[in-house]
């Protein structure tokens, strides 16, 4: 793949940096004092360079972008150093110097093209408006010179594109047209924010790709800040990761993945999944399945007897159509898949949150419908959901939130509910007494600790987790997933991993089981990942996303996959 | 309550409920004069030493008679509420928990209701029920309700879908526990709210039915009753009006304010 | 706009039509203290009673009852006044007419000033401007109407200064200058309201959309700062406020009612409290189901218009 061939390597460095920043500090003014945003940020980018500002949420990559386009909040104050753009200090300039700058001379691509594009006007005239803005053109030039510019981003169709509102594109087309929009006007430098994070992984994908030929065509420095190491080794040459703040180390991409010096670069390196460092326990031995879906079918907003009157061709939406599959006991089945695909809506009919067509089978019962699923099913088969922020209860202390599974399915004498719960949170590696606290006075991590001790509080022998990791940042994730493990190890319970990430899944999954638009298409055994018998789209999304490498595997750091 | 006094608004609110619940509790007690008493020497005046707010058209204390107003004002606004918040609450939740057929049928009839401008509702069922302060609350409360049950509704729908609800779901949960432990108490911020900044409405409508003869009778010391009486005189002593109005706007801004400090404590897109 | 959308929320306001149709019956027929008795008095002899009823056809079952009110209705006949022995439209007509008038001008006077002064609150935020637009708002929606009229009327209307006239009509065809000075207290006092809820509720809508990204993005384009809020903010943030426009148009009505009395305004409300009084029916059932009409109507046109402002409103 021509993509993944790093072309920016080596620039001559005799001309004056695109982007100079220099010991720069900025600091809020809250009622509590001042808080330092960002301390002592230096950085430099050469023209045709692209550099990645690595750092977790919270960590101020963010805020350093804001500081250069100087689009701050009226309680943040410069407290140091300097910003250069081409030798040109953007601290102290004016708002008119501002607006004339903006979208010239630095541009910006936003994590979420949904938010980031205005619902009400119509692509053709936000891409245009830069044009006329700043290259003088006149409505009818912008148009065409508009056109040109989203064919040049592999948009099909751009005469029409230009005429729709966003909400009428999917996100990778809108991301296409703010990508258009960013180098309409052959800026000096474009920040690129987490540009990816909110696509799906084929799109994301191709995202890259357009950003890497865009960037050799036009000879822009760039600055991409994003919190997912694997990414950065695909597009950077240098790195910089941020801490609180602070820039903790910086350099070449082989020194900074080679040889990392701060801990926390090491930290976030370790956490990264490689497929290689199996976490999974042994596969089971048993060939009982625990589990069964048959034919399993959830279908959405089957169409009123009024819509059917005037629209014959009305149907209602299959979530999710004939899925077959099996878990073993003691084994932990992968389910990736991209958003849509139907991987959470069958993971809510085995609960009983979906009503279902076919048939589930659980330890030799069998069920044809949710109202079929009693207590002892419910005990049984256990979920734990994406968010922890919406996943726990914030009225009810979290004792209070543990103790229910306790209570409900009278595992255990009232007088010894306390007890209980205090090994549940050491199980999960919390301290005793947060059984007091309140949910929002925990972290995400922690939360979904809790939501996890909630699970397994009623003994369950499955448990189905749907994308639990997923909001949560890489250095929590690799712990969360670790604890996952650790638990089923105890337990010898069996586990649904729902996921997108394939690195992770890899790791931690005896089986695989991929879904695309509401079907199962393919099932692999983990070890068979590889193999070229695989689903062509199981292959797409295994090449989309590059393995990381060790530290010492030196020399090219994201190989492709066979 | 900290967040609610950070913003000068809710520092407003407070300071007006805090007197006019003051004025409620013990306005009866510490009126200087009879506030029905007659002073055919002092009549139609303008605020002065024994008089601090001025006399009306037979010499009564307007003072006085503002403050044996209160309980009544204050408390037909608090009534009226609390029967119209309780019962569109209990009809939006259940509306809101069923879905389906019977969610739908129950918003269509609130919809019909609703296409109704409110004071013409209110007038129609103060007319039918007799005038009176009893008819006047009662029409307000079946007013308030098909709005109320909207927003108890919408409130329910929110936090129906939150992956708690969800979980408890799963868990095999009743669905008493369920509404009544997982729903209930998530939904009832936004009702809260809805409920405190109504409490000026009914008042404002409740004055306004006095006004027109439709709600408090002569020679009650409601307030909207007393703009009544004064509005002919309105020229000769333009007090015997403003005091009462005043009285009124007050206290409506107190809950108004309130109640919207009250939402951005609860918003968490605000809050801190 | 898409014709589907059009003709679905068309239908749904016919339907409310048909519910509010049912309750304004309901309420009017089921309620205690029916028409023959509100007619004759409480002192009726019991056979004068029937009599009446079944002049009035009150002996029918309610089911036909409705039916042939709800027909005559779509003739446009709405019965006879028990009171003035006059055909109910004839009557609602002309003070139809007149309340539109008045209704017409204040919504006008409100939306030409509060949308200008939200705008100016939300650029102005945490500022003293923004602050005294908000108080001065938050007193205005806690001032009953019979408030606002009355101190509207000791400011202005004092027999010594005559600076406007305290009350009456002039037909606009008669006297324009006349009119106009006639509606300038009456509309003030509906408009008052309603300025300060539609200035508050456009300002909290563009406050948040000057924060959202389209807008930050916009801005880091380097569009200058008045187009940013022209083309990129108020559209947004106008679609919410038409809305509560359209809600506050229910309001509207509702006022109308007190300040017709109050300004002796030859209006729906007046004739509807006239009718109440004298427990006239059927002109009370014809002064409801017009005002829910138009404001069902109104609110059909406020949503054609945020299908207008916001493309993603015609496709849901």
């Amino acid at each position: 793949m021509g993509s993944r061939i790093r072309t920016d390597r080596g620039k001559p460095q005799s001309e004056a940096p695109v982007l100079d920043v220099r010991h720069y500090s900025m600091a809020y003014d809250t009622e509590a004092g001042t808080t330092t945003a960002l301390d002592d940020v230096s950085l430099m980018i050469w023209r045709g360079e692209t550099h990645a500002l690595v750092g977790e949420s919270g960590s101020g990559k963010s805020t350093l972008a804001w500081a250069i386009t100087r689009y701050m909040a009226e309680n943040a104050r410069d407290t140091g150093g300097a910003i250069l753009l081409s030798g040109e200090d953007m601290i102290g300039k004016g708002r008119a110097e501002l607006e004339a700058l903006r979208g010239r001379r630095i541009a910006m691509v936003y994590q979420d093209p949904s938010s980031s594009l205005n619902p009400t006007m119509r692509l053709g005239e936000q891409l245009t408006e830069v044009l006329i803005r700043h290259r003088g053109m006149t409505k009818t030039e912008a148009w065409v010179e508009g056109e040109a510019a989203l064919a040049r981003t592999g948009i099909v169709k751009p005469a029409e594109m230009m005429m729709r509102y966003p909400h009428e594109c999917s996100g990778g087309e809108k991301q296409r047209v703010v990508i258009a929009t960013a180098f309409a006007c052959n800026p000096e430098l474009i920040i690129f924010d987490e540009p990816t994070t909110a696509l799906d992984i084929l799109t994301a994908n191709q995202i890259l790709d357009l950003f890497i030929r865009l960037r050799e065509e036009t000879g822009v420095a760039a600055l991409y800040i994003t919190h997912d190491l694997g990414l950065v080794a695909r597009i950077a040459s240098k790195v910089s990761v941020i801490h609180k703040g602070k820039i903790v180390e910086q350099g070449d991409l082989e020194t900074v993945f080679g040889a990392p010096e701060h801990p926390y670069t090491r930290k976030l390196l370790a956490a990264l999944p490689r497929p290689e460092d199996r976490l999974a326990l042994p596969a089971p031995t048993e060939d009982t399945p625990l589990f069964e879906a048959r034919d399993v079918g959830v279908q959405y907003n089957a169409p009123g007897w009024l819509t059917r009157l005037l629209d014959k061709s009305a149907a209602a939406h299959w979530g999710a159509r004939n899925i077959t599959l099996d878990v073993r006991p003691g084994e932990l089945l992968g389910i990736v898949g991209e958003s849509g695909s139907g991987k959470s809506t069958i993971a809510k009919a085995a609960t009983g949150l979906n009503p279902f067509e076919g048939e589930i089978r659980f330890v030799g019962r069998s069920f044809a419908s949710r109202d079929a699923f009693d207590r002892k099913y419910r005990r049984d088969v256990q979920i734990i959901f994406q968010h922890p922020d919406s996943s726990l209860n914030p009225r009810e202390t979290i004792g209070g939130i543990l103790s229910r599974p306790l209570k409900l399915y009278k595992l255990c004498p009232a007088g010894e509910v306390r007890q209980r719960v205090r090994e549940l949170l050491e199980m999960v590696l919390l301290p005793a007494d947060y059984a007091s606290r309140y949910p929002h006075q925990l972290s995400g991590g922690e939360k979904q600790r809790v939501a996890i001790a909630r699970a397994f509080a009623a003994e369950p022998r499955l448990v189905i987790c749907d994308e639990i990791t997923a909001a949560l940042d890489v250095s929590v994730q690799a712990a969360v997933a670790r604890l996952l493990v650790d638990l089923q190890k105890r337990s010898g319970a069996a586990c649904i991993f729902i996921t997108h990430d394939l690195n992770l899944i890899r790791q931690l999954a005896h089986r695989i089981v991929v879904f695309q638009r509401g079907a199962l298409v393919d099932a692999f055994d983990v070890a068979d990942a590889g193999s070229p018998e695989r689903h062509p789209y199981t292959q797409a999304l295994l090449n989309a996303v590059p393995v990381p490498h060790r530290p010492e595997d030196q020399p090219d750091l994201m190989e492709p996959q066979a | 309550m900290r967040k609610i006094l950070k913003s000068p608004t809710g520092i407003i609110g407070v300071i007006l409920l805090t007197i006019v619940l003051f004025a409620t509790v013990f306005g009866p007690w510490i009126a200087p004069y009879d506030p029905q008493a007659f002073d055919a020497r002092a009549r139609l005046q303008g605020p002065s030493m024994a008089h601090w707010l001025g006399t009306d058209q037979y010499g009564r204390d307007l003072l006085s008679r503002i403050l044996s107003g209160a309980p009544s004002t204050v408390a037909f606004g608090l009534g009226a509420t609390i029967l119209g918040v309780g019962v569109g609450s209990v009809i939006g939740v259940i509306a809101g928990v069923a879905g389906g057929r019977t969610d739908s049928i129950i918003m269509r009839i609130l919809d019909g209701m609703l296409a109704m401008p409110e004071l013409l509702f209110t007038l129609l069922i103060v007319t039918f029920l007799g005038g009176g302060t009893t008819q006047a609350m009662l029409a307000v409360a079946v007013t308030f309700t098909p709005g109320m049950a909207r927003i108890a509704r919408s409130a329910v729908l929110s936090v129906r879908t939150r992956e708690y609800v969800l979980a408890a779901q799963a868990r095999g949960e009743s669905r008493a526990w369920i509404v009544g432990r997982e729903v209930l108490p998530n939904a009832l911020g936004p009702i809260i709210v809805e409920a405190t900044i109504r409490v000026s409405f009914a008042i404002m409508i409740g004055a306004t039915l006095g006004f027109l003869g439709l709600g408090a009778q002569p020679p009650s010391t409601e307030w909207g009753l007393m703009v009544a009486e004064a509005r002919q005189f309105m020229f000769r002593n333009p007090w015997c009006v403003a005091v009462p109005g005043l009285a009124i706007a007050i206290t409506a801004l107190g809950f108004n304010l309130f109640g919207d400090a009250l939402r951005d404590a609860f918003d968490p897109k605000r809050g801190h | 706009m898409s014709l589907a959308y059009f003709l679905r929320r068309l239908g749904a306001v016919l339907a409310v039509l048909c519910i509010v149709s049912v309750a304004v019956f309901a309420i009017t027929t089921i309620l205690p203290g029916n028409a023959a008795l509100m007619i004759l008095g409480e002192n009726a002899s019991a056979e004068n009673l029937a009599a009446m009823e079944r002049q009035l056809g009150l002996d029918q079952p309610v089911l036909v009852q409705y039916l042939h009110w709800v027909g005559g209705v779509l003739h446009g006949d709405f019965g006879t006044s028990l009171r003035l022995q006059l055909p109910v439209a004839q009557i609602v007509g002309e003070a139809f007419w007149n309340s539109m008038a008045l209704a017409a001008i204040a919504l006008v006077g409100v939306t030409v000033i509060a949308i200008p002064l939200g705008t100016f609150a939300a650029l102005k935020r945490g500022t003293i401007w923004d602050l005294g637009i908000g108080l001065i708002s938050y007193v205005g929606t806690a001032l009953p109407e019979f408030v606002t009229a009355t101190l509207l009327l000791v400011f202005f209307a004092d027999p010594v200064r005559q600076l406007l006239p305290a009350g009456g009509f002039v037909a606009p065809a008669e006297d324009f200058g006349g009119f106009i000075k006639h509606a300038i207290l009456p509309s003030a006092t509906l408009g008052l309201i309603l300025m300060a809820h539609i200035s508050r509720q456009v300002r909290s809508e563009l406050s948040e959309v000057l924060t959202s990204d389209y807008v930050r993005a916009a801005r880091l384009k380097g569009v200058p700062e008045g187009r940013v809020i022209r083309r990129h903010a108020l559209p947004n943030s106008l679609a919410p406020a038409v809305a509560v426009i359209s809600l506050d148009i229910g309001y509207l009505l509702g006022g109308i009612i007190v300040v017709e009395e109050i300004f002796a305004w030859p209006g729906l409300g007046r004739l509807l409290i006239y009718a109440l009084q004298n427990r006239d029916l059927p002109v009370i059932q014809a002064v409801t189901l017009l005002l829910a009409v138009v404001y069902a109507i109104t609110n059909l046109i406020a949503d054609l218009i945020i299908a207008k402002l916001d493309p993603r409103v015609r496709y849901a």
